[in-house]
């Protein structure tokens, strides 16, 4: 369990994180998203020990991470900005990684290597962008932590390594119950992959749900009555949007699907629809709730 | 024999739950029947096990299968007749269609030429 408290980073004047309180369990795969200097990667580098914390603490199994070398072997950290030794081989790489995990793998560092066709004994540096990503990955999923932070992975990797990548991650979340946190621009990847999904903006986290819930309880209906009516009509239902164009409303309703449906055509709609959401919809009407304007906080800051 | 698509809006924990009922109807996996472990699926279909667990904890609790602590899960006994019940209270709603159709001035050959036709085999089958 990765238990962060009122966790503050400050970089001279500009706070990253602003008293952010999070909690991540075992077995989990975590997605992150939020626009850039939202706090993201201060967050995955406070978490893996990295930086030092300004205020508030962050615990990994009850135990403080940074300057604690039992359990940084324990957790795995692909950063966006990737460090490698100069001139240094997959290979070489691949000793200074099992030299500090314990659990190392290189039966599955070889599987990996092979399935992303690089060959090890080359000179990382002479790797294009993409491959040096791949590295990065084939050896952090070749330590076997319990914890695997990802900082924007998969926005690096083509569809079909990104499958390999999953698919791997699922294996040690089913094996091991490992913990992943993954961060990423694209909500419809973390859709597919993650469980738990929040939304960071300035330093804190705005928004956090169960994807299995968020996507479950908030849904669209399309309906038409026969003469006039208004709003005011569904009464006792829960509604975060009510659009009425000519005689069709769109609502958004929030609630148990069933008890709504029967209490929606009760009311003998002459059309009765009901769509599920895109994940991006769901956040543009849960932040509308919250106050916020999703594309403000999606929306890249321009100077 | 389970199919997720990913590009669709339905959640893939629904899309999971809808495929085990058409397996079940199917008759693909016949009762006391074995379901395929979370380890398999989440592998082939490359979807988050946890996911996975969720869809089957929810056909539990509808009562359509039953877990043997370590060996597996299993089809219940009268998993198909609860679908069917299910899909018979669906009847009310054909009922109501027809009516309307009625209403609209579809004549009544047309219906039972359909009706006939779907439970004779041909025509398209549809699938929800």
């Amino acid at each position: 369990m990765i238990t962060a408290k009122d966790l503050t980073k400050k970089f001279d004047s500009f706070t990253a994180l602003n008293a952010l309180n999070c909690k991540i369990p075992e077995g989990c795969i975590y997605g992150m998203v939020g626009s850039n200097g939202a706090g993201k990667s201060t967050l995955l580098r406070l978490v893996s020990g990295i930086y030092k914390a300004d205020g508030g603490s962050v615990e990994i199994d009850g135990e403080n991470v940074y300057d604690n070398p039992k359990i940084k072997g324990r957790l795995v950290f692909v950063p966006d900005e990737l460090y490698f030794l100069p001139r240094a081989s997959l290979l070489r790489m691949a000793k200074l990684y099992s030299s500090i995990y314990e659990r190392f793998s290189y039966d599955r560092f070889k599987e990996l290597t092979a399935a992303f066709r690089l060959d090890p004994n080359a000179n990382i540096g002479t790797f294009s962008k993409g491959m040096k990503r791949q590295a990065a990955t084939i050896l952090a999923l070749s330590c076997k932590a319990d914890y695997i932070l990802f900082d924007e992975t998969f926005d690096g990797l083509d569809p079909v390594m990104r499958n390999l990548v999953k698919n791997l991650l699922y294996n040690d979340v089913m094996e091991r119950n490992a913990t992943a946190v993954i961060t990423s621009h694209s909500l419809r990847e973390l859709e597919d992959t993650c469980d738990q999904l929040s939304l960071l903006h300035k330093g804190g986290i705005i928004f956090e749900s169960d994807i299995g819930n968020l996507k479950t309880s908030l849904f669209k209906v399309q309906v038409a009555f026969e003469g006039e009516y208004d709003r005011s009509r569904f009464e006792g239902i829960e509604m975060l949007s009510f659009v009425k164009h000519g005689s069709v409303a769109s609502i958004i309703i929030r609630g148990d699907r069933e008890e709504t449906t029967a209490k929606i055509k009760a009311m003998q709609p002459i059309l009765f629809e009901i769509l599920p959401l895109s994940l991006e919809e769901v956040f543009v009407y849960e932040m509308g709730a919250l106050g916020y304007e999703f594309s403000d906080v999606l929306k890249q800051e321009v100077e | 024999m389970f199919a997720i698509d990913k590009l669709s809006r339905t959640p893939i924990y629904e899309q999971l739950i809808d495929q085990f009922e058409l397996c079940i109807l199917s008759g693909d996996i016949g009762p006391e029947g074995q379901l395929p472990s979370v380890r398999y699926l989440s592998q082939t279909l490359s979807v988050n096990p946890n996911t996975l667990q969720r869809a089957y904890a929810e056909i539990e609790r509808r009562g359509l299968c039953y877990t043997v602590p370590g060996n597996g899960r299993y089809i219940a006994k009268d998993a198909l007749i609860k679908l069917r019940e299910a899909a018979e209270s669906k009847t009310s709603e054909f009922e109501e269609l027809v009516s309307e159709l009625k209403g609209k001035g579809v004549k009544m050959e047309t219906l039972v030429g359909i009706v006939n036709r779907v439970y004779s085999g041909e025509g398209k089958v549809i699938a929800e």
